[in-house]
């Protein structure tokens, strides 16, 4: 072996460049670890969380016009539209609403069937409850929204 | 022999204006009657012409029943017997010495019950080429391990799947069920919703998965 | 010919012979997913393996039966769930060949874009993981900053992170948000000093060279006899790539090379997988280069009802070939789909490769084979 690798070889060259790059990298003021949950982290406009439906900012009324092609788009099943006929205006409207969180795979296949955009997916994650049937939520909890317990750090 | 099986001869009923004709007009049209089962569609293949496909007819002369291609993809319909012959044929002749996938259809209203197919792929020649055969409920086709050493694992997941033995696998076993699990889930006789009640209940101590 | 594995498992009196049967169980840090495997030991040394799979087996073709086409769209993603984009990908195009159309050219370079980034970002999980099972700790947190930056592109794209569903059957539902282009040049731009900085590592170390070379040797011929595709094939020297071969959404328009090596061992793998993260850098600037205006989604139908026929596409997903053989019969849910993944088939070369190796080779080799359980038991 040659003079230049045997001495490379001793004084562990290759490990030295290695440990430069790791000591090139640290920045105690840049940490890349988002501080959850003293800090939310910002999530992106499109994305995929907890359902909302939503309601016409003129009159309170839901947009939601009881078509039922979100049940029919979800490939789990589980958004169960009820609704009844308005005798007055001749059209269906919305009575109840029923969405199974916890089978929900958040495919944003119902967001895309809405014709009027009453079923959005919001940027809500914070989902968890301590029972099964707080999963399944009914009309009220779908406008309002989860209100997970806020604790101070 | 066709892919699916069409109603041998049978047409469409009478058509009910046909008897209607002579008869005074009801106050309700007469209920047709209910129509004949739809023949099943079959796939639109067309025949593939090439050296390869004459090459295969040749050699296999009437065990091969159909070579077509659809949609650009070719393939050819084969006798039980003649599947791995067939491979070993291609892998040594004609450069296909790759065997990309072996799968099985399960079709439960045909006779010949199962589809088993073969997907080989030629480096040299960058060409895929499907061989497909009918087998019956309980056939034990022969294993493709001999030829190609890809098909143990493959042939090994269509047993468990499916229910179709290879005669001479040396490892002939489940795969992604567990041992002892009874049933063949992919047969289109077992539910989604099924289970293997007796095994759930022994090894993981509750009453259903469902 | 023989058989693949030829090992017995001995029964139950051992104890006089020098021989152990130990179970490298569903839990274990090293083995990427629930994966057990048995090995018959003498001493260090493997005499074989059997490697017992379906931990996650969720039955994913059977639900294929029972959904539209639409619907199976996002179980998808769950399959190989590190690089879901390269999922969706390959089934929108084989139901799109069983339509016979094409999505338009501004959804195929989009599309092109997308999975080159998930090629790159399963590339660092894999690169991520492997080291740290081989004992480097500190590449693990590096490749997963860089996979913050896709994982967010996706996220700003489609809204989710992982189980993407980004693409839909005919073309794409989201246009490009505003910053797209943006934000892939700006990834482009950071991520090739990256790639500089974990060879700087691991390259010449003489632990990693140690660890890895003349481990798992799997020569071009016992691939191809194995069936084994992706970086493991082209480690071996096969300069073999289904996007160069057979072209698939506009493959065909971009210069990249295929990276090849000729060991076919651990070494090799682990360079043919930088190389191809520096070519995908590469494909994604031709791409972003220029993105044609125009639709992002083709002619296709409400009610997606293919004629009757069947049709097999497969891509080149970041672990191998990625196949999906689609069987319609003419109704709104695909009368079989079948996914040949290439973990699946890979993982058969197990045997082959840590025959007559050390305990500790098992673990370079399951990392370098790059398995996803979830792509293995579907």
């Amino acid at each position: 072996m040659s003079v230049d690798k045997l001495l490379r070889k001793i004084f562990l060259v290759d490990l030295f460049q290695g440990l430069a790059v790791t000591f090139r990298n640290q920045k105690p003021k840049y940490i890349v670890t988002e501080q959850y949950p003293a800090e939310r982290p910002q999530v992106a406009e499109r994305y995929r969380g907890a359902p909302r439906l939503n309601n016409n900012p003129d009159n309170g009324e839901t947009l939601c016009i009881a078509c039922n092609l979100c049940a029919l788009a979800c490939p789990e099943n589980l958004i169960v539209v009820g609704s009844e006929r308005n005798e007055q205006t001749r059209r269906k409207e919305l009575t109840t609403f029923t969405y199974d969180l916890s089978r929900c795979m958040f495919c944003g296949l119902c967001e895309d069937a809405c014709p009027v955009d009453a079923l959005e997916l919001t940027q809500d994650f914070e989902l968890a409850s301590y029972t099964r049937e707080g999963q399944i939520w009914d009309r009220q909890m779908l406008e309002e929204g989860p209100r997970p317990t806020q604790y101070k750090c | 022999m066709a892919d699916e099986q069409k109603p041998g001869g049978s047409a469409a009923p009478l058509p009910p204006g046909g008897e209607a004709a002579g008869q005074p007009a009801k106050p309700s049209p007469p209920k047709p009657a209910a129509p004949p089962p739809k023949p099943l569609a079959t796939m639109a293949a067309t025949p593939w012409e090439s050296n390869l496909a004459r090459d295969l007819k040749e050699r296999f002369g009437g065990q091969i029943a159909e070579t077509s291609t659809y949609l650009g993809q070719n393939f050819i319909v084969a006798s039980p017997e003649a599947a791995v012959p067939i491979l070993e044929y291609l892998k040594l002749e004609a450069d296909f010495d790759y065997l990309v996938d072996i799968t099985a259809v399960d079709w439960p209203k045909r006779p010949e019950r199962f589809d088993l197919v073969y997907i080989v792929y030629s480096f040299p020649r960058n060409e895929r080429v499907r061989i497909k055969t009918h087998i019956p409920d309980g056939y034990k086709p022969e294993t493709a391990v001999g030829v190609h050493l890809t098909a143990n694992w493959l042939e090994r997941e269509v047993f468990d799947m499916f229910g179709i033995e290879f005669a001479g696998h040396p490892d002939m076993r489940r795969i992604l069920m567990p041992d002892e699990w009874q049933g063949y889930p992919l047969r289109k006789d077992y539910s989604i919703l099924q289970q293997d009640q007796r095994w759930v209940q022994e090894n993981l101590g509750i009453e259903s998965g469902q | 010919m023989k058989a693949a594995s030829n090992a017995t498992m001995p029964d139950s009196t051992f104890l006089d012979s020098t021989e152990l049967v130990l179970n490298m169980g569903p839990q274990h840090p090293s083995t990427h997913g629930v994966l057990r495997v048995i090995l018959k030991l003498d001493g260090e040394r493997i005499m074989g393996t059997d490697c017992v799979i379906g931990y996650l087996h969720r039955g994913v073709e059977k639900i294929a039966e029972n959904r539209t086409y639409t619907q199976f769209n996002p179980y998808v993603d769950r399959m190989d769930y590190v690089a879901s984009v390269s999922n969706g990908l390959g089934y929108c195009l084989a139901v799109e060949k069983l339509l016979n159309m094409e999505a338009p050219p501004r959804a195929q370079v989009v599309r092109v874009i997308l999975t080159e980034l998930n090629r790159i970002a399963s590339h660092l999980v894999w690169l991520g993981t492997h080291a740290l099972d081989i004992g480097a700790i500190t590449p693990v947190f590096y490749c997963f900053r860089e996979r913050e930056e896709a994982l967010n592109i996706f996220e700003k794209y489609c809204g989710a992170r992982l189980t993407t569903h980004a693409f839909r059957i005919g073309g794409l539902q989201y246009e490009t948000y505003d910053g797209f282009e943006q934000d892939v040049k700006a990834f482009c731009d950071m991520f090739p000093p990256k790639v500089d900085e974990y060879e700087e590592l691991l390259t010449g170390n003489r632990i990693w060279k140690g660890r890895l070379t003349n481990v798992g040797v799997l020569t071009a011929d016992e691939c191809k006899e194995y069936g084994v595709t992706g970086p493991m094939l082209r480690a071996a020297g096969v300069k073999w790539d289904l996007r160069k071969a057979q072209p698939y959404s506009g493959y065909e328009k971009y210069e990249f090379e295929i990276p090849i090596r000729q060991n076919g061992d651990t070494f090799d793998r682990y360079i043919v997988r930088m190389q191809e993260m520096r070519q995908a850098v590469r494909i994604i600037q031709q791409a972003v280069a220029n993105i044609p205006e125009g639709p992002i989604m083709g002619k296709v139908p409400k009610v997606i009802k293919p004629p009757v026929g069947e049709a097999y596409v497969s891509i080149e997903a970041p672990k191998g070939e990625l196949g999906y053989y689609v069987v319609s019969d003419g109704s709104t849910q695909p009368y079989r789909v079948r996914v040949r993944p290439p973990s699946f088939v890979n993982l058969q070369a197990l045997d082959r490769m840590v025959r007559g190796g050390l305990v500790a080779d098992i673990v370079a080799v399951i990392g370098t084979l790059d398995i996803v359980l979830g792509e293995v038991d579907r």
